[in-house]
């Protein structure tokens, strides 16, 4: 965009005193001064849910966001530049979104995107990340379209993703199945692509792994289910011994008290929620999330036992006085790599800062993790565990943790189809 | 009469002038308020003429939308993609306006908020077709489908912009036109008085079922234009939330002028687009803006403007 | 299998607390309230506030419902009453101001973060009926909503303020000539339907998550319900929410892949066969 340009365009707004003064205004190029003469500041537009019955998710992606660019800034920038994070409401709408990036990119002027909650989203945003040409880190979306698909298959290159797909919900959560003493498994989860593409592979891969178990129902739940009861009783009333879940969110909350209501837990010898260690439903819960429940998340607070994951633990706690949730984690991450990256680099040029990321190590809280060259998908293990009830906590928090290395459930190219 | 002309040739061209003038976002953005500023006009086709209030314009809208993707998709050329989007979307109207033009007020809002919701569950739930709740992805924006040196690549954002333009302004040129048709002029007898207009001659629920569908087919067309655009069309396209947005545009711009809707989508987008730059409350702050706008001007910018207009004339 | 209807019975009631009081004011006032899912929202944290402070549910039963009513006072006798000669259109857009505004006061107030406090030690057992568990709570909400059910009942029948609500719901015209003051009917019918609405969310607080936006989750199945029952029938209301609930949770055994879409298609067939609704009043 031509610099001489846009001054006509502030001309004209400012004459006919359009409302929408501000918009369309031409991106600042900063001088450069510092050691890696890049420009200042460095934009990272972030677009998460603010808004509505999942705004707890966003807030805790912003909370990791903003830690990431506090530190960062107070040693200096990246290379010398400061970064400036803006963020907008992604509402879980493909068209908000799309209009998202448009705006951070067309007019806020962003170097690059991180954010998204929901796999339409990413998968739509996705779409348009060669036309804008800038780089999209999503920290929450997890749906395998986005690997497999867009990245591997049809070479969007501008795609990349710090937090597990569902390989963490369908495939992990299979390795520890095998190990329950439980044949007989029904689901409650999402009525979406999520839900259904988490109960596939679980079914898929525990069927490997114990072909003698049986799948013996499953209710899914149109989003925005406000009770779970007649779910509950539709599935246990094919007497399954285990349940298989990825609800989330408030609504994982709902159906884990009603299913507490209905004596679930009692008649039941195991009872898997993906999503379940997410802090907001750890905190939702509180007292009364049963003991023993299986669940795992993006990220967990507790694990690693590392330098790095203590040091975050403490730095969040410290800022926000809350615990980090796994969106916190993966915001902070995006940006953390993204600084690697460009000083890797020594350029915000999309490009360049491509190749940096691809194949990029990385000392994250979650644990070391490298981003495949072939699906820029960020490997990382995290781990199930149970839950129990440690009064050094204000919140329920996982025992007997079970850790699976990447290698044993991660997908890997050329990502063959997934049978059942 | 003068007036209007003059009215409709300056909005035409400021729309027209916007991507020499305007940066991408800017021109994505105004192309967006034509997309509702139409899709609000084909919902005032039926409100303002006639009080029906149609809570279901989203299902109009994602029919066309998801038409026109599934045609580009399959290699048909963009504009007749669209018109064909326009004309699917007209086609659902027509099976749907059948039942809905039986009912009064508050029973056709809701009859037209049902279907509208059929169609989000249909989108949802048929993922082989639409591909459910992902959605529609990697439309393309190819070429227009016109013969020989005419038919030119709407790749670049900027020609489709003026391509997408010209249709939204042709479109409401002809809705102008048909409110001042016979058409017009019987749904306005029927919203000052059903059963004398039935009396006069003027065959009611043919004339509402007429307009019914032809506010589909616009409302299509919105849709179908909406495609090439996002470049991914979802099912929140015939959601009840986005059914709401024509009806609050109208109801923001005034509903008894033809100006109106259009004004309300541009105020609408707009605002909204400047609230979220301030604050992430913008929730709170968009509803208390409406909020004053409801007991300010009530009966819409427009309307309020042309009342603080009325006694300086008489004097 | 009658014990999943019965689930779905239990579910309803929520349902119907809410539709009734929508119903309510519609009959009456002819206003189409979007906010109502906002008040039950309401109805939910101010329960949690009042449980907090008391620790008690039963307090929180009390007094979050109230709160909601005098919520719902100012917000009828403050903004609505401004309107009413306003189109029907424009107060069902200053209704829909208030959800926005709620959501997010609510949520400036107190967070995002999902609130849930502990089911009641009293409720939170279950009862055995044949093979399967159906909890307390459930059987507690209920008879809530039958209780509520039959209070409205007496209440609009046997009193003489009833009286005058059944009247203008039926002819406003004729009430007026009556000599109904409208203006002060107009605000305690709203308050009665804010508190409706507010038990329901109180109801609510201990066994699902408390989130901004929770009612714009239920507030377009209280419009399906109050349709199709009948707008301003509490008896259409009652029904339909019942209808609602069976179908939910039947269709959840029978046709799963419609879970989204039965309730919609409920709705369109009556209003395809009976316009007006199932108890409603034929309009003009």
């Amino acid at each position: 965009m031509a610099p001489r340009r846009g001054t006509t365009r502030r001309r004209f707004l400012k004459s006919t005193g359009l409302a929408l003064a501000g918009l369309g205004l031409p991106r600042a190029i900063g001088a450069a001064t510092a050691d890696l003469k890049l420009k200042k500041p460095i934009k990272i537009g972030c677009q998460t849910i603010l808004s509505g019955p999942l705004g707890g998710y966003g807030e805790f992606m912003r909370k990791g966001a903003t830690l990431a660019m506090e530190e960062i800034n107070a040693q200096g920038g990246i290379g010398g530049s400061p970064i400036e994070i803006s963020f907008r409401d992604e509402e879980l709408k493909v068209d908000v979104g799309v209009k998202n990036a448009r705006y951070f990119v067309e007019d806020w002027g962003a170097d690059f995107l991180i954010g998204i909650d929901s796999s339409a989203v990413a998968l739509a945003v996705g779409e348009i990340m060669p036309s804008l040409n800038r780089i999209l880190i999503v920290t929450h979306g997890a749906t395998e379209k986005y690997n497999e698909d867009l990245v591997f298959k049809r070479h969007v290159r501008q795609c990349f993703r710090v937090c597990v797909p569902v390989y963490q919900d369908g495939i992990a959560s299979a390795l520890v199945a095998k190990d329950l003493p439980v044949k007989r498994w029904a689901t409650i989860s999402p009525d979406y692509e999520y839900g259904h593409t988490s109960w596939r592979m679980f079914r898929a891969y525990l069927k490997r792994f114990k072909p003698d178990v049986e799948f013996v129902g499953e209710s899914f739940a149109k989003f925005g289910t406000v009770d779970f009861s007649s779910h509950i009783s539709k599935v246990m009333g094919l007497s399954p011994e285990g349940i298989f879940s990825t609800e989330w969110g408030g609504e994982a909350v709902t159906m884990v008290k009603q299913a507490k209501l209905f004596k679930v837990f009692e008649q039941t010898k195991a009872f898997m929620i993906g999503m379940g260690a997410a802090m907001d439903v750890l905190q939702g819960l509180g007292a009364d999330y049963p003991d023993g429940v299986w669940a795992s998340g993006r990220y967990y607070f507790g694990y690693p036992d590392s330098a790095e994951n203590k040091r975050f633990n403490e730095a969040f706690r410290k800022r926000w006085d809350t615990y980090p949730s796994y969106p916190s984690e993966t915001a902070y991450t995006a940006v953390q790599a993204l600084k690697k990256a460009v000083e890797k680099a020594r350029s915000v040029e999309t490009e360049k800062v491509i190749e940096a990321l691809e194949g990029l190590e990385l000392d994250r809280p979650a644990g070391k993790c490298v981003i495949r060259k072939e699906d820029h998908q960020a490997v990382y293990a995290v781990p199930w565990g149970q839950i129990r009830h440690d009064p050094k906590f204000p919140m329920p928090t996982l025992t007997n943790l079970k850790v699976f290395t990447t290698d044993e459930y991660y997908r890997k190219p050329p990502f063959a189809p997934v049978e059942g | 009469m003068r007036a209007r002309l003059a009215a409709g040739a300056v909005l035409a061209v400021v729309v027209l002038l916007v991507p020499a003038i305007a940066g991408p976002f800017l021109r994505y953005l105004v192309l967006n308020m034509l997309l509702l500023a139409l899709l609000a006009l084909s919902f005032n086709l039926l409100f303002g003429m006639t009080g029906l209030l149609s809570f279901g314009q989203g299902a109009f809208y994602a029919g066309g939308a998801y038409s026109a993707a599934l045609l580009l998709r399959a290699g048909v050329p963009l504009l007749w993609s669209i018109l064909l989007g326009a004309l699917a979307a007209a086609a659902l109207a027509a099976v749907l306006g059948a039942f809905c033009v039986r009912h009064t007020r508050i029973y056709f809002s809701m009859l037209t908020l049902a279907f509208g919701m059929l169609v989000y569950a249909v989108v949802w739930k048929w993922t082989a077709v639409t591909g459910g709740d992902d959605g529609l992805i990697g439309i393309p924006r190819a070429r227009i489908g016109l013969p020989g040196p005419l038919d030119f690549s709407l790749d670049s954002p900027a020609r489709y912009y003026l391509f997408a333009a010209v249709l939204v302004l042709l479109s409401m040129a002809v809705l102008h036109r048909l409110s001042a048709s016979p058409l017009g002029l019987a749904l306005r007898a029927i919203r000052e008085n059903a059963e004398r207009a039935e009396f006069s001659g003027v065959p009611v629920r043919r004339t509402i079922y007429i307009a019914f569908v032809t506010a589909g087919l616009f409302a299509g067309l919105s849709g179908a234009l909406l495609a090439p655009l996002e470049q991914t069309v979802s099912p929140s396209t015939a959601h009840w939330t986005k059914s709401a947005e024509p009806v609050m545009a109208t109801l923001i711009g005034g509903p008894l002028s033809f100006l109106g809707p259009i004004l309300g989508a541009v105020v609408y987008l707009g605002l909204k687009e400047i609230i979220v730059r301030f604050t992430e409350y913008w929730l709170l702050v968009f509803g208390l803006v409406l909020l004053a706008m409801v007991l300010v001007f009530r009966g819409g910018l427009v309307g309020a403007a042309s009342r603080l207009r009325m006694p300086r004339r008489r004097t | 299998m009658l014990f999943q209807g019965l689930v779905g019975l239990s579910e309803a009631m929520y349902l119907w607390l809410v539709a009734a009081g929508l119903s309510l004011i519609f009959g009456v006032m002819r206003v189409l309230n979007f906010a109502h899912g906002s008040l039950y929202m309401l109805g939910a944290y101010f329960a949690w506030v009042a449980f907090r402070v008391s620790g008690s549910f039963w307090v929180a039963l009390l007094v979050g419902p109230l709160v909601v009513a005098a919520v719902g006072w100012a917000m009828e006798f403050g903004f609505l009453r401004r309107v009413y000669s306003a189109p029907e259109a424009f107060q069902l857009l200053l209704t829909f101001a208030f959800v926005l505004i709620l959501d997010d006061a609510v949520k400036l107030v107190f967070g995002p973060v999902y609130q849930s406090p502990p089911t009641p030690a009293a409720l939170s057992g279950a009862v055995l009926i044949g093979h399967s568990v159906l909890p307390t709570y459930h059987l507690f909400i209920l008879g809530v909503g039958a209780l509520v059910g039959l209070g409205l009942w007496v209440f609009l029948e046997k009193t003489s303020f009833g009286l005058v609500i059944r009247a203008t719901a039926a002819d406003r015209e004729m009430a007026r000539a009556l000599g109904v003051r409208a203006s002060r009917l107009f605000t305690w019918v709203f308050i009665l339907g804010a508190w409706l609405a507010g038990l329901g969310g109180a109801l609510s607080m201990p066994v699902r998550a408390i989130s901004p936006g929770m009612g714009e989750l239920i507030i377009i199945e209280a419009f399906v319900v109050v349709v199709l029952g009948g707008l301003g029938s509490l008896r259409g209301a009652f029904v339909g929410s019942l209808l609602i609930g069976l179908l939910h949770a039947y269709g959840l055994l029978f046709m799963p892949v419609f879970e989204l879409a039965l309730g919609y298609m409920a709705m369109a067939l009556v209003l395809i066969v009976r316009p007006w609704g199932l108890f409603g009043i034929r309009e003009g």
